[in-house]
């Protein structure tokens, strides 16, 4: 469902020199499973993700969405994708059905498709409660489920989570996984990155490690653990292995 | 995953728009702090303009009404001659036709009194005025000697000025009835004082207060009022729409969802535009209601007077100012872009707004109106449209205004198109997009090291040099010979320097400084060739289009910079005025626009869209940079061209040597032909020496078309080589 391969994108820093934030990385994400992307800070996790989601263009390699390019049919891999990140807000002064709505309508679903959906979700995401009440006024836990349920809105086969975790609390976290699980027994193809590695040990089918923009370790848990250790020792050897 | 009930092939991108423009509504109008200010400011800046107007006009026609008003006068007529006197002013009073006693007192009464009393009389207010008729007055008035007549007045209880005017006038009448008198006496007929009945259409009677004109100039005020508070209905939405929605994150959510960029940034604008329109309906409401408040205050002529526009001049007032709230809601979103918050949007739209104001006001001046081609400049062309429009008194003249109307609205929409392709480009630049957040840093730090100047700081040299050369206005000498030098360094040099010193950059990269091409003979020869070509070229033609359309006539600014240039070529040696009028400019404002400007336009990574955007922006900044608006188109192509060279040929040179060329233009003109210097001087040129005014001929622009065209030719060629 997810398929990036040769995957590079470079950018020119502030002092001229050219960075390699991703540099030919290459993974793919099935439908059903869930694949997570780990890597430290400026590993080159965000920037992979936003290639995905059509927001940079890849400097060369090939990414796709539901057999869709990111370059040759943006608009396509956007009607597939569903797409939230630490740093995606809600408006504040809309409701989570105003906001549902408004996406619904913009991914091309009638009247009546938008309202079925919309009440799916704000059933499905606990939120039929407060969602007539502006999201500036909802916690961070509810707000996280409005920014999943406005990714959710067109239903799409793929989602892709960068850090979604960061600012919940153990409680929103843990319900917010809980709800990507129910996702991945759905169906869709999940990618998700974070650094909260004790967060989606168990969650996730597999696991690419990436540092310093290249892929440094894929795979099971089970084959990148070693016997009585955890994620975050594998994760610690494959960082500090040299790159391949 | 059901992708069911999905809109067919009938959802279009203007659906699209229309939800993101939904959105955009919904979220600004629960922004009530924000719709106060947009939507209430209006209600009451009219209201305390128009108070403090009116009651300023009101009182001044108040003054000249009572000024004016005719009044009771009453003389106190001393002296052995009394009598007499005060027989033949009644005499002359009875004969005099109503309609020839202009500005004579209602009622005039003299009075014999006793020389003892007379002074107690007018301090007591018995008399307003003492006249003493000496003995042997009356037969001085008919005889051919200059009688003398001391009329004296009450330091107690002085007389108005409506007695003083009204006495003054009386008096002359009296006058002129004595010099008559000696005219008949001598034999001649009454005519011999009037050689000449002159009479002037449409003037305004002698003492009446011209609330026309100061209406007209009202009018005016009030146009460049409704012009910035229209732009300030754009400013907190614009920057909402977009510096708002990164500052909050939900920029991406609208990113991601399946439209383009043009879509998303369509939505917005016809968000900002719905507002901006809200506001012209919220200023035009609250000017209407205080105009019939003032003239309600302003009784009797004076309303009358206020009366100047027609129903067809006020409604094409509104569609001028539609197309204003377009350019503006546009512009307000173009600018905020390229900002990463609300903050940051807001440093950057004030300066804006502040430039808005200026350019709103500047239609204001005299000669603006002469000029065909300035109502297609953004604001200056709006007001100026407009305000013919409104003060136009008869229907006839509200027709007479076509031409500038459509020019007018082609503009607007024209502008509008090219400012919302620069948003939608600059939307999804990912420079702009996902460049970090701002950081506070030591005020008088000097930011690090960078290749290339910043999008905010490729704008900071022009806009200083435009204060600079405001400033130098008091110091610059008259003399060009100084004054071309001391301006280039005022205003492009000095502010290059300040920047570049602040800013450390890659010098060869900002400024281009490579041979065009490969940088072998032949393709630099072809560049510089080709630079060559373009710089004579668009002369040639911008000076046959300034011929066409500059109206009635050049500006005096215009014109007296054109016949200071013809006298410096004229009194100086060829490679002096050569120096000072095409090489200076040319190589100091080549590395200013062409090289520092542009380069920070550009960016390091460069896009078609943002190549267009940054050749279009400096080619604006360079126009402005020339001030006198008849120049503006003529130099905005040139810098268009001119920057399309620097990017295609990767070098400087080529735009410095089209420069050159085109500035080197009048000189070799002046000195090919045989015309005599004081022709040319008539001719002017529009700050063009060389140019005849009857026009340049046909042929002339021909080989100028095909040597634009061979000049991009071998600009492309040589750039395929690089």
């Amino acid at each position: 469902m997810i398929e990036v391969v040769d995957l590079v994108k470079d950018y020119r820093a502030g002092d001229g020199s050219v960075v390699h934030a991703v540099d030919r990385i290459s993974f793919e994400v099935a439908a059903g499973e869930t694949v997570g992307l780990l890597g430290a800070n400026g590993a080159g996790k965000t920037t992979t993700l936003r290639v995905l989601a059509t927001l940079l263009k890849p400097t060369s390699g090939t990414a796709r969405v539901a057999g869709h390019d990111v370059v040759a049919d943006p608009v396509g891999v956007r009607r597939h994708l569903g797409y939230v990140s630490a740093t995606t807000g809600v408006a504040d002064r809309l409701t989570p059905r105003e906001i549902f709505t408004s996406f619904g309508r913009l991914h091309g679903l009638d009247r009546d498709a938008t309202a079925t959906r919309v009440e799916r979700l704000l059933a499905g995401l606990d939120l039929a409660s407060c969602a007539d009440r502006p999201a500036g006024r909802l916690s961070s836990g509810q707000r996280q489920r409005v920014s999943l349920g406005r990714a959710l809105v067109h239903d799409p086969p793929a989602l892709v989570l960068d850090e979604p975790t960061n600012a919940l609390d153990v409680l929103g976290a843990r319900d917010l996984l809980a709800m990507l699980g129910q996702l991945r027994a759905e169906g869709h193809a999940i990618l998700i990155s974070t650094h909260r590695l004790h967060e989606i040990e168990h969650r996730c089918d597999r696991f690419v490690i990436v540092h310093m923009g290249r892929i440094v370790a894929a795979g099971t848990r089970d084959e990148l653990v070693a016997d009585g250790a955890g994620l975050e020792d594998a994760f610690f050897v494959a960082v500090s292995r040299r790159a391949f | 995953m059901a992708q069911g009930g999905h809109h067919g092939g009938g959802w279009s991108r203007w659906q699209a728009a229309g939800w993101v423009a939904r959105r955009e509504l919904l979220e600004f109008v629960r922004d009530r702090r924000t719709l106060v200010i947009t939507l209430l400011l209006p209600m009451i800046s009219y209201p305390i303009l128009a108070l403090s107007t009116t009651l300023g006009l009101r009182t001044g026609v108040m003054e000249a009404e009572a000024r004016l008003a005719p009044t009771k006068v009453t003389v106190a007529v001393s002296g052995p001659d009394a009598q007499g006197f005060i027989a033949r002013m009644r005499g002359m009073i009875d004969a005099t036709e109503p309609a020839d006693r202009k500005e004579w007192p209602a009622e005039a009464v003299f009075k014999e009194i006793n020389v003892a009393i007379a002074q107690e009389a007018i301090d007591s207010g018995a008399a307003d005025l003492w006249l003493h008729a000496e003995r042997g007055m009356l037969a001085g008035l008919d005889a051919d000697r200059t009688v003398s007549v001391t009329v004296q007045s009450s330091t107690m209880r002085p007389p108005t000025n409506a007695v003083r005017g009204q006495f003054l006038a009386l008096m002359e009448s009296f006058i002129e009835d004595a010099r008559r008198r000696r005219i008949e006496s001598a034999g001649l007929p009454g005519t011999v004082l009037d050689p000449l009945a002159l009479k002037l259409a449409g003037d305004q009677p002698r003492g009446e207060l011209p609330v026309g004109e100061i209406m007209n100039t009202v009018a005016g005020g009030v146009l460049v009022l409704l012009a910035v508070l229209t732009m300030t209905g754009a400013f907190y939405p614009a920057i909402d729409a977009i510096a708002g929605e990164k500052e909050r994150g939900t920029i991406e959510t609208l990113l991601i969802a399946p439209c383009s960029a043009h879509e998303i940034v369509l939505g917005k604008f016809l968000a900002v535009f719905a507002i901006t329109l809200a506001t012209l309906a919220a200023n035009v409401t609250s000017i209407t209601a205080t105009t019939a408040v003032s003239l309600k205050l302003l009784a009797g002529n004076a309303s009358q007077s206020l009366a100047l526009t027609t129903a067809g001049g006020i409604a094409i007032t509104l569609i001028v100012f539609i197309g204003l709230a377009a350019v503006g809601a546009a512009l307000c979103l173009a600018v905020t872009t390229a900002a990463k918050s609300g903050k940051e949007a807001q440093n950057t739209l004030t300066p804006v707004i502040l430039l808005v104001s200026a350019l709103a006001g500047a239609a204001l001046l005299p000669g603006m109106r002469s000029n065909r081609l300035l109502p297609a400049a953004p604001f200056v062309g709006h007001v100026l449209v407009s305000h013919a429009a409104f003060t136009a008194a008869e229907a006839e003249e509200a027709t007479s205004i076509a031409w500038p109307l459509f020019l007018s609205l082609a503009s607007s929409v024209a502008i509008t198109w090219l400012l919302l392709r620069v948003t939608a480009v600059m939307l999804t630049d990912e420079d702009i997009l996902f460049r970090g957040q701002d950081t506070a840093g030591p005020a008088l730090a000097r930011p690090s090291r960078r290749p290339l100047p910043t999008l905010v700081q490729g704008a900071i040299p022009p806009i200083m040099g435009l204060a600079a050369l405001w400033y130098a206005q008091a110091f610059m000498p008259k003399d060009l010979l100084v004054a071309i030098p001391a301006q280039q360094a005022a205003t492009v040099l000095l502010p290059l320097v300040v920047l570049l010193w602040w800013q450390r950059v890659d010098l060869r990269q900002t400024f281009s400084l490579r041979w065009p091409g490969r940088g072998d003979g032949l393709s630099a020869g072809m560049g510089l060739a080709g630079g060559a070509l373009l710089g004579a070229g668009v002369f040639v033609i911008g000076a046959a289009a300034l011929l066409a359309f500059r109206g009635d006539g050049l500006g005096p600014e215009a014109k007296a910079l054109s016949e200071r240039l013809v006298g410096l070529i004229l009194s100086q040696p060829w490679w002096l005025s050569w120096l000072l009028i095409a090489v200076l400019p040319a190589v100091c404002e080549e590395l200013l626009f062409r090289g520092w400007t542009l380069a920070a336009f550009a960016g390091s990574q460069r896009t078609a869209g943002r190549v267009a955007m940054a050749v279009l922006a400096q080619a604006f900044l360079f126009a402005v940079a020339h001030v006198l608006p008849e120049r503006m188109p003529q130099t905005f192509a040139l810098g268009a061209v001119l920057g399309w060279v620097t990017i295609t040929t990767g070098s400087l040179l080529p735009a410095i040597v089209g420069h050159l060329v085109h500035n080197s233009m009048p000189l070799a003109v002046l000195f090919a032909s045989d015309c005599p210097p004081d022709i040319v001087l008539e001719g002017g040129g529009g700050g063009l020496p060389g140019i005849d005014a009857a026009g340049i001929p046909t042929g002339a622009v021909l080989a100028a078309a095909a040597s634009v065209i061979a000049g991009a030719v071998l600009i492309q060629a040589a750039a395929r080589v690089r």
